[in-house]
């Protein structure tokens, strides 16, 4: 009866040992996906519908999370196209504001306006899903990842916890070795697959593996593709003061 | 659009949901070959815009007389640095206008921009020279946007957008302190001239530097969705006027603003004719915008001019000298102001309309105290680096209305832009 007591316990604290803690593993996918200190890069989008390019943009990003809650503030200017070049958006949460040099005008937007250009997708790489979402282990898969290679995955499964987000539930296949997101798929509050990513060619950018390419199906239109680059990643210094809608007038990069 | 792709999509995520999880969707691998064969270039950031818009347009007249005109503008911008702290920012546009023969030409040149700027400290700056400084949050009228008042030297189009890009800069010397989460900005802009100079390539200093100004602004950040913007404005001659900006998020789809000044003034009437009737007036301007998940972009606003004719001073203006009638509109519209006390302003935006990269807004004014309204229509389609638009625009009402007194019915421009 003892033995058979043993047994158990030690079997049940070897299950526990070997199932990750959910949020920890999510934390751990933010962390890939976002360095720890305040950065920069350059995102080139390419959309594709039907198998043809039709849009083409590059967006540069500077990015660092918020001293209280760890949430990512983002500035992104516009670079290409030329018809939109110099406008920014400031990201904080769901403080969003627009900045056209044409009118010199700071104007708020809501985030169904900011799904409205390029920049839904351009930002998604400064999001900390594990401040958002209430991880759950939905078990372990094989996945095919974004190179074609047969991946062990856990599967997460995140619930929304604030109410103003853009996604309701997110799935998301982690590499159980190296915590690496595989996959992710987002859906709407209706349960409506919104869009499918994939984060492929990992490449050391500031001293760890990140993805260096996402791919991302839209869910309604699957011949919708857009293709997103990251590059020229470093760090660089950006003050509390500047994220802030009235200086974006003088936000001037080096 | 979406309408009829729903069926498609009830299938894929029926397929989706059927498919083992493990394996990737044709989809899924027809959108990584894609991926895999993307030649992308990356853009680097440029310190300068320029682009060159040609148009082709015309009116039927309510005499039943139809005029045409044509008309090119090139528009430039650079922002660049000239040392680690200093930027050089100019900005500027030219309208060649025709009507009817290539003589019978007229250019306007626009400054708007030219100023250096230094960045004292990560948190202070001090900018001098011509500044084209815009405030307020609403869209189709801003009461506390005071630097608007006639710095319009050439109309090209009546989407409030076009007349806050491009209009002249009033010289100032303005400096500005941020802190984390709000930020102070003072501006002082003199008094150079006494009257307006229209010469095409004029700097036309009176229009915009007319009197001795003041203003200063603050704002905080009070929450994630709520900042409000207070100001505080003077003018040579005239009381301080108070101002108040406020933005928030109603839901993630809708965003609501509310923008309001007010002060001891004149009315509006007593600036164009003359007289003293100076009085506490407030302005207002409050509405919303709701976007849907289809790219359409809804705003509704409500605007309130205490210092324009109320109903019955507004007929009492149509029935009265026709000399005065024209002074009081021609004052309003140098203001950029509401004629009368109560106005609508309803615009809508459909994003990728019917087929991608195809821009549909639509526009309408309507005066609240005499009924006159003015539409406006708009089809844009953008190619990476060129537009091609179709405006139409209408105005109705009664004779000595608002809108039904200006000497068009209809207008209707053709448009093509290419950016550099």
């Amino acid at each position: 009866m003892l033995k058979t007591l043993l047994i158990s316990t030690l079997l049940l604290a070897g299950m526990a040992h070997a199932a990750p803690d959910a949020q920890q593993l999510l934390a751990a996918t933010d962390a890939i996906r976002n360095p720890d200190k305040p950065f920069a890069l350059t995102t080139t989008l390419t959309e594709y519908r039907n198998g043809k390019q039709t849009d083409s943009s590059t967006l540069a990003v500077y990015s660092k999370a918020d001293k209280v809650g760890g949430e990512f503030r983002s500035l992104i200017r516009f670079v290409a196209p030329a018809r939109d070049a110099g406008k920014l958006m400031l990201k904080s949460g769901n403080d969003l504001w627009f900045y056209d040099p044409a009118n010199k005008a700071s104007i708020r937007i809501s985030p169904q306006q900011r799904l409205l250009g390029q920049a839904a997708n351009g930002d998604v790489v400064t999001v900390n899903l594990a401040k958002d979402y209430k991880a759950e282990l939905g078990g372990e898969e094989d996945v095919q990842d974004g190179e074609r290679k047969n991946r062990h995955a856990y599967k997460l499964v995140l619930a929304a916890v604030a109410p103003d987000v853009t996604y309701h539930k997110i799935e998301m296949w982690v590499d159980g070795a190296s915590s690496q997101p595989i996959k992710s798929k987002f859906y709407a509050d209706s349960g409506r697959l919104l869009k499918t990513a994939y984060y492929r060619h990992y490449e050391n950018r500031l001293g760890v593996l990140r993805p260096t390419e996402t791919v991302i199906i839209d869910g309604l239109d699957p011949n919708w593709v857009t293709v997103m680059r990251f590059a020229d990643y470093g760090w660089r210094d950006i003050a509390d003061s500047w994220l802030q809608k009235d200086y974006l007038p003088r936000f001037k990069p080096e | 659009m979406h309408t009829l792709h729903k069926p498609l999509a009830v299938l894929l995520l029926g397929l989706g949901a059927l498919a083992p999880a493990g394996h990737a969707l044709a989809g899924d691998e027809d959108a990584l070959n894609l991926a895999d064969n993307t030649q992308a270039s990356t853009e680097q950031a440029r310190d300068w815009r320029l682009l060159i818009e040609g148009a082709i347009g015309g009116s039927d007249q309510r005499d039943g007389t139809q005029t045409r005109s044509q008309r090119v503008s090139a528009s430039v911008e650079l922002d660049t640095r000239l040392a680690p702290d200093w930027r050089l920012v100019l900005s500027d546009r030219v309208d060649q206008r025709w009507s009817g023969t290539l003589q019978d030409g007229d250019a306007i040149n626009t400054l708007r921009d030219a100023y250096v700027s230094w960045q004292a400290s990560p948190t202070r700056a001090l900018d001098v020279g011509r500044i084209n400084t815009r405030y307020g949050v609403a869209m189709g009228y801003n009461p506390t946007d005071w630097f608007a008042a006639g710095a319009v030297r050439s109309r090209v189009s009546e989407d409030p957008g076009s007349l806050r890009d491009n209009r002249q800069g009033s010289v100032m010397l303005r400096g500005q302190q941020l802190w984390d989460g709000g930020a102070a900005t003072l501006l002082y802009s003199p008094k150079l001239a006494d009257h307006r100079e229209d010469g095409s390539f004029n700097p036309d200093w009176g229009r915009t530097n007319g009197q001795d100004r003041a203003l200063l602004s603050v704002s905080t950040r009070l929450s994630d969705s709520l900042s409000p913007e207070w100001l505080l404005y003077h003018q040579a001659g005239g009381a301080p006027q108070l101002g108040l900006n406020l933005s928030w998020l109603a839901n993630p789809a809708t965003v609501a603003y509310l923008e309001w000044s007010g002060g001891r003034q004149r009315s509006q009437l007593a600036q164009a004719l003359g007289g003293d009737d100076t009085a506490f007036r407030q302005r207002l301007a409050i509405g919303a915008t709701y976007t849907t998940d289809f790219k359409l972009s809804t705003t509704v606003e409500y605007d309130y001019n205490g210092a324009g004719l109320d109903d019955d001073g507004w007929q009492a203006l149509q029935a009265g000298n026709p000399g005065r009638y024209w002074a009081y509109r021609g004052t309003v519209s140098d203001l950029q102001a509401l004629p009368t006390r109560h106005a609508w302003f309803i615009r809508a935006a459909w994003q990728d309309a019917l087929i991608n990269h195809l821009d549909l807004t639509g526009m309408l004014r309507i005066n609240g105290d005499d009924h006159s309204r003015m539409s406006w229509l708009e089809a844009r389609y953008h190619w990476d680096k060129t537009d091609v638009a179709l405006q139409w625009q209408h105005y109705g009402g009664n004779s000595g209305s608002e809108y039904g007194a200006l000497p068009q019915r209809q207008l209707w421009q053709v448009l093509l832009t290419r950016y550099f």
